[in-house]
């Protein structure tokens, strides 16, 4: 007769036969840089003990559902009702580092949608730099996670906001403290003007990758520097440039039109080369490729997208869930997708973010 | 007929003990300090036994508790002595152990057997005429040492009632009584001091005293308005559960400096520097002279020492220590958060903004003005992890690293006005909320 093995035995056994195994790697003791639980993968921020998810819920909310509030803009009943919905979906898929902007009156709702489960979710604030500000997001979160400010230069202003952000962590409030910038000379200087930057939120897609920003990222990473990739969708332009987006599809910015109801009679060679290297490619959209192109980049710790619809949640970590090298058939497309945009000039992106353009494409 | 007590004989056999120690050379105090050590096993008990053993002859030639009774290690651990040592020697067997060094009998009698007929069995002594303890030496010793104790008394008496001169001299006296006992040096030392109207660099203000140290309790910078305070020394408890980095609490001694009264302000610097850093000035500061100043980087502050130094010679100004500001911050207990609206500027009730003129809240126990609040203040130290060690290199000024903030600043909400509180900066970072004090030693003599 078997031995009969309790399940005290088989516990044992298991957790002997992991640590030696973990002690045969020489993996004791180390964080992974990099682990993937169903579906979702989770990657190390920089230096911090913080793993966001890759695909992270962005900030922004949708413009249509927008009404104005004293301190800037709060969304219609229906409107948060819907990106509830969303968020709850995300965290449902594994995602857990959701982005909230003050001024788009998402501290409220968010609050009450990590409540329960606040040891799981990471909460990024953005938002004007005092300590009241800061009080006021722990009061609101019981602490933050991820807390940065915007600047396009690493002027007075962003060093007396920096010494504030530095003093709120070492008061244990903030657990990592960044900025947000699209200006790769700004970057350089944060990481190393900025004394203790955990992080950058950095715009990055396969359109702006800017060679890598060759002078930026090899230093971020040989500091350690956690990189969080936003606009990996170039505010929903991407899916402007899609000529075979579905109809009704929603693209970041309201003034944006999708390329059926606006540019077809533009540049007809153009997009007869995009729509056929998409159709090489038909379970996957333009905005699909685009994410992993974003999310092939090993020192991306996350890449954070605003979601309006379920449907571009879904579409996002479907792109996420087969996580393989990309195939010549999707860079191909996103060639293609490239001309398109440079052939547009300034066009293809929203009014406001035109001025970007210049600097994205150095 | 004398009797000898255990207290009598303990004190007697310690006394020969270290005058035998200090007599011999280091070699053989060494040896005998072994002995004793190896002994006071056995003395855990047999105190009186041990006693006698260490006033004979036998502790000197060697011969112990072990050579008679064995290692008797069971004996040893056995609290109950349900275990008895190696050897208990009785009757003859005592000549027979007695013989294996005295084999030609005893030196006075020639007698070989039953010698503890004349000797104590540890002592070696006559037990009908116990050993005199008096010890002309160590008697003369005990004169000087009260001799010593009553000049000392009558110094202190002297300096409490003023007067310095007379008790210089009961303090010398007392020296020569007791040379170089640190307490009478010290106070000899503070007498003197009581006794200079001048020290480098200063101008003494008003006429107390530290009592211990003699020094003035008040002093000017020679040639400003730079007006600095006696802190005492001590002990110091360092850090905080409260603050990752303030751990963790430790204790660190401190000797006595003078630190600033206010913070630098504005007017002093423009004195000194000609210009004004500030960010906080012209119209729409009015009085902004009277503000601290801020804007000023480590290295800044240190270029205002320096030329401070240049002028005022032989006074030593710093910034002070990151273990000197807390002392000077604890004086009277860390501030209660209902009290801190009434010492210092910060972001609570009535908000601040900005910095405000030096000196108008209330002191702490020291009578230092805004070490909470109005700003930071810019500390020697390397901004390290704890403990605190001035040795380490940490207070080095050619050290590369951030540099130590401390107190608080008109921006700040009440938790940053914490004794504890710690930040560090770039030491060329210049911020509206960053000022500084300074400090220098006390003067030795």
């Amino acid at each position: 007769m078997a031995p009969h093995v309790t399940r005290r035995d088989f516990l044992g056994g298991c957790a002997a036969g992991l640590l030696a195994h973990q002690a045969a790697n020489g993996r004791e003791g180390s964080a992974p840089e990099e682990y993937r639980r169903a579906g979702m993968t989770y990657r190390r921020l920089g230096r911090t003990d913080l793993y966001p998810s890759l695909l992270s819920f962005g900030s922004h909310t949708d413009p249509a559902d927008r009404v104005k509030a004293p301190n800037g803009t709060v969304l219609t009943p229906q409107g948060q009702a819907r990106r509830d919905r969303i968020v709850a979906r995300a965290f449902d898929l594994g995602v857990n580092l959701l982005d909230v902007y003050a001024s788009e009156g998402q501290w409220e709702p968010a609050a009450r949608m990590v409540k329960g489960r606040r040891n799981k979710i990471l909460i990024s604030v953005a938002n004007d730099v005092s300590l009241r500000e800061v009080d006021r997001a722990c009061g609101m979160f019981g602490h933050v996670d991820l807390y940065r400010f915007h600047t396009a230069a690493i002027d007075q202003k962003a060093l007396e906001d920096w010494d504030v952000l530095r003093k709120a962590k070492e008061a244990g409030k903030i657990r990592a403290i960044g900025i947000a910038t699209h200006i790769e000379r700004t970057m350089l200087e944060a990481i190393t003007e900025l004394e203790g930057i955990d992080y950058l939120f950095f715009p990055y897609n396969f359109i702006h990758a800017r060679a890598d920003y060759s002078a930026f990222l090899p230093e971020a990473q040989r500091r350690g520097t956690g990189l969080i990739a936003m606009k990996p969708l170039a505010s929903g332009s991407i899916m402007k440039l899609d000529p075979m987006a579905r109809p009704g599809a929603k693209p970041e910015f309201g003034e944006l039109q999708l390329w059926q109801t606006n540019n077809r009679p533009i540049l007809p060679a153009a997009v007869a080369e995009l729509t056929k290297s998409l159709a090489r490619l038909p379970d996957e959209t333009l905005c699909m490729a685009a994410m992993r192109f974003v999310y092939s980049r090993p020192f991306v710790s996350a890449a954070i997208t605003g979601m309006f619809e379920e449907r571009l949640l879904e579409d996002n970590y479907r792109a996420m869930a087969r996580f393989e090298e990309m195939s010549r058939d999707e860079h191909a497309a996103l060639k293609a997708a490239e001309r398109l945009s440079q052939l547009l000039e300034a066009r293809w992106l929203p009014a406001d973010y035109r001025w970007l353009e210049e600097q994205w494409r150095g | 007929m004398a009797r000898i007590t255990r207290l009598g004989a303990v004190r007697a056999v310690l006394t020969s003990a270290a005058l035998f120690a200090a007599a011999v050379s280091p070699a053989a105090a060494q040896q005998a300090d072994n002995q004793l050590k190896e002994a006071s096993v056995c003395a855990r008990c047999h105190v009186i036994s041990v006693v006698e053993w260490g006033m004979s002859a036998h502790r000197k030639a060697g011969t112990n508790c072990v050579g008679c009774h064995g290692e008797s290690r069971g004996h040893v651990v056995d609290e109950r002595n349900n275990v008895k040592p190696d050897r208990i020697p009785r009757g003859d067997r005592i000549s027979g152990l007695c013989a294996t060094c005295h084999q030609a009998g005893c030196p006075k009698t020639k007698q070989a057997a039953d010698c503890q007929s004349c000797h104590h069995v540890h002592a070696l002594i006559d037990p009908k005429k116990p050993p005199s303890s008096k010890d002309e030496q160590l008697e003369k010793l005990a004169a000087r040492w009260q001799s010593a104790a009553r000049h000392n008394a009558e110094g202190g008496r002297l300096m409490k009632a003023g007067q310095s001169e007379q008790a210089r001299a009961e303090f010398d006296a007392a020296l020569r009584d007791r040379p170089g006992d640190p307490r009478i040096a010290s106070l000899l030392a503070a007498a003197t001091r009581r006794l200079q109207r001048n020290f480098a660099g200063f101008e003494i203000v008003g006429t107390a005293r530290a009592e211990e140290s003699g020094l003035p309790k008040q002093v000017r910078v020679s040639g400003t308005d730079i007006e600095m305070l006696l802190v005492r020394g001590g002990d110091v408890d360092m850090g905080s559960e409260k603050f990752p980095a303030a751990k963790p609490l430790h204790t660190v001694r401190v000797a006595p400096f003078y630190a600033g009264k206010h913070e630098v302000t504005q007017a002093q610097w423009k004195a000194l520097m000609g210009t004004n850093p500030s960010a906080h000035q012209g119209r729409d500061y009015p009085g902004s002279d009277r503000l601290p100043v801020e804007m000023v980087s480590w290295a800044d502050a240190q270029a205002f020492l320096e030329k401070l130094n240049a002028r005022v010679s032989g006074a030593g100004f710093r910034l002070p220590s990151e273990a000197e500001w807390e002392l000077a911050a604890r004086a009277g207990g860390p501030p209660a958060p209902k009290d801190l609206p009434r010492i210092a500027w910060f972001d609570g009730q009535e908000r601040a903004t900005a910095p405000h003129p030096a000196g108008t809240k209330q002191p702490n126990a020291l009578g230092l003005f805004d070490l909470f609040g109005n700003v930071w203040e810019w500390c020697s130290s390397l901004y390290a992890p704890y403990p605190y060690d001035a040795a380490d290199g940490r207070e080095s000024p050619s050290a590369k690293g951030l540099r130590v903030l401390r107190g608080g600043g008109y921006a700040d909400t009440a938790e940053y006005l914490d004794p504890d509180a710690r930040h560090g900066e770039r030491p060329d970072r210049k911020l509206p909320w960053n000022g500084f004090r300074i400090a220098r030693s006390a003067p030795a003599e």
